[in-house]
């Protein structure tokens, strides 16, 4: 078992009454899989994959639970321990590339900060492995690339430079929060082929967090269908899109269908 | 997309903001004549006809040695006559040029010995006039040294307070105001309650009471680094407080949390990828304050407690022009006061044009 978040419940401390984010949640990813967190907004999704790297926003903390990653409770793992998971162990990848890249460095220099914290490979290697990286994603012109800023980029090199990025010093699991939600149809398709590439070439694990149940069906091994800080629905992609059990997956899968 | 020919070359904001810098003339001008007060500073003691403490007291309080090329009736080379005085009746030395002596004013003329650099032995100066010529550009101070040179040492003290004061005290400004803004909370209570404190005090009493409790043996070199320690302790508190702010709304930006995500520290996100996006802010802030700090060492040379005789610093040469009846008399040794002033000036503009080239709501309207 690669990552196992046991019996996980977040809360909104910073009020007068304690609000309940996330309710008591379990699900696992497994090892060379794609598992798919589905929901509508505000199902508690997104905070259920923040609050996986321990980077929840001030405000919300965990209130019980575990988040077991290679037998590691990262709930309460050290800062130092952490900051060695984040980014080599456990990538990220957000919604808005544009805001999740810092506009004053460019793409490369964003990417080499990764090597550069995880890895002891000096300059000239560092940059040749973000080359072999920005292929590796589908980017053709990746010594032009190295050198833009993200601003310079249209959204689908954006998205592919921001897995790029994730993928520079990790090779185990990559959560990806609405990786396609701002991309057009022609590229979503595009981005949910190269996820299926890392997959097989990488052994990439998902985590994918998602509205859309047509990429879930694309790729996803298994799917949490989750609603309203509760999971109510989990299994295999197959058996969810043919044999929804919850009113609420059977209204998401209509939904698509439309 | 494929079109490779002719794609504009990325341009960074530093880039863009120099571009517009460039369009204002008159901080064009300012940049070019302070680079030249600071040439001046660095090789104040090659282009010093004098060394700052080379005196000759007959000609205390000489006014400005007039620069002579016709002598009699003839063009000649530019030269000086010699000087002579004689006591009124009021026991008051009047100043007469004696125009049997002439003395040419040559370049590279050998004169006191100094070391270029602080290491190459060196006895040539710019110009200046052989013995037993004297030549003051801008009059003489009381002792008969040549206020022209004195100005040109004391820029060193001067201009470079201004700026490693503004280094030491931005420094702590952006650090402390970085880790209150970042981390929120307790921290950011405790770490503004203590910048509140220096800025309660009124900043030239706060001056005052620092110097008092330096001790009074410091050597000259000693005064002056305690003297850039005082003055960056009194700057970087109101500086922290605005980038505090700034930093409370930049580390909400989702690329803070996405550097979070590839487990940098908090230290390497604050310095890396928070503190930079208030350079736009800080770059004209330190240039509007550095006028601040050669202000603040005026000041205290000024009623004596900075850079004491024999070295000089601006402040401490205007010391001698604290009496009305010394103005009367040597309206000249006002000379440094204009060297504070222009460098103050230039300073303001160059701020002012940092911030609006900077600032990219400005720059559409330009």
């Amino acid at each position: 078992m690669l990552l196992a978040v046991k019996d996980l419940s977040i809360v909104v401390n910073d009020l007068a009454q304690e609000k309940t984010i996330v309710d008591g949640i379990s699900f696992e990813v497994k090892e060379k899989t794609v598992t798919a967190l589905v929901g509508g907004s505000g199902s508690g999704k997104t905070t259920t994959g923040l609050a996986t790297l321990q980077l929840l926003p001030s405000g919300l903390s965990i209130k019980r639970g575990e988040v077991i990653f290679k037998n590691e409770n990262l709930a309460t793992l050290p800062q130092e321990r952490l900051r060695n998971i984040r980014g080599k162990d456990i990538a990220m990848v957000f919604q808005e590339p544009l805001s999740a890249f810092n506009p004053l460095f460019t793409i490369g220099a964003q990417i080499e900060e990764v090597l550069m914290f995880h890895t002891d490979l000096n300059s000239t290697k560092r940059q040749a492995r973000v080359f072999e990286i920005l292929n590796l994603v589908g980017i053709d012109e990746a010594k032009r690339i190295y050198n833009q800023y993200p601003h310079h980029l249209s959204g689908g090199l954006r998205q592919r430079a921001m897995i790029a990025q994730a993928l520079a010093a990790n090779r185990s699991l990559m959560i990806a929060d609405e990786p396609t939600s701002n991309l057009d149809v022609t590229l979503q398709a595009k981005v949910i082929d190269l996820f299926r590439k890392l997959k097989a070439e990488l052994n990439l694990s998902i985590l994918l967090i998602t509205h859309d149940l047509g990429m879930v069906e694309h790729l996803a091994d298994e799917v949490v269908v989750m609603k309203q800080g509760k999971i109510v629905e989990q299994g295999t992609t197959k058996n969810i899109i043919q044999n929804p059990q919850h009113p609420y997956t059977q209204k998401l899968i209509e939904v698509v269908k439309v | 997309m494929k079109s490779k020919s002719k794609e504009p070359k990325p341009i960074s904001e530093f880039q863009l903001a120099l571009n517009n810098f460039k369009r204002n003339r008159l901080a064009h001008f300012c940049v070019y004549l302070l680079l030249a007060l600071y040439g001046m500073a660095v090789f104040a003691d090659f282009l010093s006809p004098y060394s700052f403490e080379n005196e000759s007291r007959q000609y205390s309080y000489s006014p400005p040695t007039p620069i002579h090329i016709i002598h009699e009736g003839k063009m000649t080379a530019p030269f000086v006559y010699g000087i002579e005085f004689h006591y009124d009746e009021n026991r008051k030395r009047v100043f007469e040029m004696d125009k049997t002596q002439k003395f040419p004013i040559q370049l590279f003329q050998t004169g006191d010995e100094y070391k270029l650099f602080g290491v190459i032995p060196c006895r040539y100066h710019f110009f200046g006039v052989p013995e037993p010529g004297r030549m003051y550009l801008m009059g003489a101070d009381s002792r008969g040294r040549d206020l022209f040179s004195r100005i040109l040492y004391g820029a060193r003290v001067s201009l470079s307070i201004g700026l490693i004061g503004v280094l030491i005290s931005f420094s702590i400004g952006l650090l402390v105001g970085g880790i209150a803004g970042y981390y929120g909370g307790g921290i950011d209570n405790i770490l503004m309650r203590i910048c509140e404190m220096f800025m309660l005090v009124p900043g030239f009493y706060l001056l005052l009471a620092l110097r008092a409790a330096v001790p009074d043996d410091f050597n000259s070199v000693q005064v002056y680094f305690a003297i850039v320690i005082i003055l960056s302790f009194i700057g970087w508190a109101s500086l922290a407080r605005i980038i505090r702010g700034m930093c409370l709304s930049l580390r909400e930006r989702e690329y803070v949390l996405a550097a979070k995500a590839i487990g940098l520290s908090d230290l390497a996100i604050i310095l890396k990828h928070i503190l930079p996006h208030t350079l736009s802010y800080s770059i004209f802030a330190v240039m509007l304050s550095i006028p601040g700090y050669i202000l603040g060492e005026s000041a205290l040379s000024l009623i004596g407690l900075g850079i004491q005789d024999p070295y000089a610093s601006w402040g401490n040469l205007l010391s001698d022009a604290m009496s009305i009846v010394r103005i009367k008399f040597a309206p000249w040794i006002l000379w440094p006061a204009f060297f504070i002033f222009l460098t103050v000036i230039c300073f303001n503009i160059i701020g002012d044009a940092l911030r609006d080239s900077l600032d990219p709501m400005l720059k559409k309207a330009a």
